[in-house]
């Protein structure tokens, strides 16, 4: 074995920590550590700073050479149009969910969890977007300068407001099934976690063909029971259930798995001493088993809705957006700005405001993460 | 073989005879057996997708809903392993898949080695910052990543396939938390014995991460294999295509009604591999899945 540092003599007698030893570690620890971290700033952080600057820019993806700097355009195109109003009514909905997201930070707040400072710029950073800037749209005869942004972001989100319920929901009820000893449940978690280690176009493959109406089984079982076969990818109503059926399917395991070990966690004393005091088995499910799942289910739906924001092959594949962009999403429409229409400035702008959202997610990943130590 | 039975340590009721006829067992019985249908029922598309590629083409264009192989054939997947396109999609995926993960291993298990074990100069600053790397979508950044190797000229390259993958925040936590775990006094004994950093990392710290580095590993394999995304921006050519953006290729234009057959054997072959590897490995995957995503 050649050794990199292979230089340094044999220690004899007690280990000192003096100024030799501590350079010693500190060229060994740099020497370990160098690989990586040129690899981490060239391919993880560099590009960060790149998007930031290329998002100023005009930028041209074949005369790449050729850029204009152009200040905020880029932004004022995606964000703003003509005409723009302000009023309260304007996506109401949406804006009172939003809103409700101050909730479980108020509640952190109180049981002291979410310091005060932090949970105040989170309430006014909520309160900004949500009451204040989505009431801004285009208002009589105006239009969004780039009305694709708003339609693939607004499909993004509901892509990740259906499925993060639904794909974290199902995922706890599989785990609580399937938590029980015996070989055979083992070969039933294992069929339940098969589709996860498919890859998208495999996926694809299989659920375009199943949801065919001629082809495929799902139409088959329609006939089955009498109903006349519904062509779920060219429906603008049904595609993007459809879409998040079939992302249920691919990546339910993933969920049950992380559900599994949060539930191994709890400790199996608390339900025999509740079994002893003569609780019943709701009353173990939710005095034992929901608080003890409550760390590994926020870290779940945080994962999840990561996970659903970055949806792109699926669509991508499956229905090329549509039908009617019914199904057109963030990531596509980066994709398509940057390589179809070539513009490079105006894609990394859009890539820098996908990236503020969801390090916004990830950023409750981290902390749990940390917690942990 | 099976999905961690080992994650469930309760001890296995003893079923006598008798036993079986309590109510208790009863329901136990049915509830399982209700959990092993809805599990088929699961696993159906997959098996569909397994019969329809051992079926024969001409077939498949009036009947497709079978369940069970119609006019049993190995015609397509033989075609499809006779060279041509999906051959050289599948090697790619299978070079740059390896190469990716080896590399991740390596470069995690150096990193983490350093913040585990070495005491140097900067450490409370260099952890936080890779650790701050864990937060970074990557699937949002591929435009400037797109850039950089463009003005670098090697687009359509194995190296511009596996040089974004390997730069993985995520193992190299891994590895520091798993190293800082092992006992300290092996690793002094061969400092005392006078083994330097280098041959200490390679003959006690790697071989004793094995749980870790396979549970680490087989997960970089999967997601490697199926990464879609920068693949498809960066490898525009035909022939460096890897299998996931090459079978997503074929979906749309190929001839699909009158080759479904030979459509669904390259889904086979496209997931055979993992599905492989997943039998082999799935304790471990299970295993990375839940210490990498801030589980136990």
């Amino acid at each position: 074995m050649t050794s990199l540092y292979s230089g340094r003599k044999p220690r004899t007698g007690k280990v000192s920590l003096g100024k030799v030893e501590s350079r010693e570690n500190n060229r060994a620890a740099w020497g370990f550590l160098l690989p990586f971290l040129l690899v981490y700033f060239a391919f993880l952080i560099y590009p960060i700073g790149q998007a930031v600057v290329m998002g100023f820019y005009d930028l041209d993806l074949l005369v790449i050479t050729d850029r204009v700097f152009i200040g905020f355009d880029n932004y004022f195109r995606m964000f703003w149009g003509s005409n723009m109003v302000w009023d309260l009514a304007s996506m109401l909905e949406w804006r009172i969910a939003g809103m409700l997201l101050i909730v479980p930070i108020a509640l952190g707040m109180r049981s002291g969890r979410v310091a005060k400072v932090e949970g105040v710029l989170y309430i006014s950073l909520l309160t900004g977007i949500f009451a204040l800037l989505m009431g801004f749209h285009p208002g009589l005869d105006g239009r969004w300068n780039d009305s694709q942004f708003w339609l693939s972001f607004g499909n993004t989100v509901l892509f990740v407001a259906l499925s993060t319920p639904l794909i974290v929901g199902f995922g706890l009820l599989l785990a609580l099934a399937l938590h029980r000893p015996g070989k055979w449940v083992g070969v039933l978690r294992t069929l339940f976690f098969a589709p996860y280690v498919l890859s998208v176009s495999v996926l694809t493959l299989i659920w375009a063909f199943m949801l065919n109406p001629q082809l495929g089984l799902v139409g088959e079982l329609f006939r089955a029971i009498g109903l006349e076969p519904v062509s779920f990818l060219t429906n603008p109503a049904l595609a993007m259930p459809a879409i998040v059926v079939t992302t249920l399917w691919w990546t339910v395991g993933f969920n049950v798995v992380l559900f599994l070990a949060g539930l191994q966690d709890i400790d199996k004393n608390l339900y025999e001493a509740a079994n002893l005091d003569g609780a019943g088995a709701v009353k173990s499910f939710t005095n034992i088993t929901v608080p003890g799942l409550q760390r590994t289910t926020l870290l779940v739906v945080v994962l999840q809705v990561i996970a659903s924001f970055q949806i792109f092959g699926q669509v991508f594949i499956m229905t090329r957006g549509g039908p009617n962009g019914a199904t057109r999403v963030s990531i596509q429409h980066i994709y398509e700005s940057g390589f179809r229409d070539l513009e490079l400035g105006y894609a990394s702008a859009m890539s820098v405001f996908l990236f503020l959202v969801m390090v916004a997610f990830s950023a409750i990943q981290f902390r749990l993460l940390r917690s942990e130590k | 073989m099976t999905l961690e039975s080992s994650i469930l340590e309760a001890p296995r009721a003893k079923s006598g005879f008798k036993s079986l006829f309590r109510p208790r067992k009863i329901r136990s019985a049915l509830f399982l057996a209700f959990l092993t249908v809805a599990a088929l029922v699961w696993i159906l598309p997959l098996v569909w997708m397994f019969s329809l590629s051992v079926s024969a083409n001409e077939t498949l264009q009036s009947q497709t809903t079978s369940l069970l192989p119609v006019d049993f054939t190995i015609d397509n997947l033989l075609g499809v392993m006779q060279g041509g396109l999906t051959t050289r999609w599948l090697f790619n995926s299978l070079v740059v898949t390896s190469l990716t993960t080896g590399i991740t291993l390596v470069l995690s298990a150096m990193a983490g080695y350093a913040f585990a074990r070495i005491p140097f100069y900067g450490k409370k600053v260099v952890f936080p910052l890779v650790l701050a790397g864990l937060m970074v979508p990557r699937e949002a950044m591929f435009i400037p990543l797109f850039l950089m190797f463009a003005e670098a000229d090697i687009h359509n390259s194995y190296e511009a396939l596996i040089l974004p993958r390997i730069a993985a925040p995520l193992g190299v936590f891994i590895m520091t938390q798993f190293m800082a775990a092992i006992p300290a006094d092996i690793e002094e004994a061969a400092r005392v014995d006078g083994a330097s950093r280098w041959v200490i990392f390679w003959r006690i710290m790697m071989p004793m991460s094995f749980p870790a580095l396979t549970a680490l590993g087989i997960f970089t394999y999967i997601l490697t294999w199926n990464d879609f995304l920068w693949p498809l921006v960066s490898a525009t050519q035909r022939d460096m295509f890897t299998i996931t953006t090459g079978l997503a290729s074929l979906q749309g234009n190929f001839a699909q009604a009158t080759e479904l057959g030979s459509l669904m054997a390259r889904g086979v072959v496209a997931s055979l591999p993992l599905l492989i590897l997943f039998l082999i490995f799935q304790k471990q995957l299970v295993r990375g899945i839940s210490i990498g995503s801030g589980g136990k």
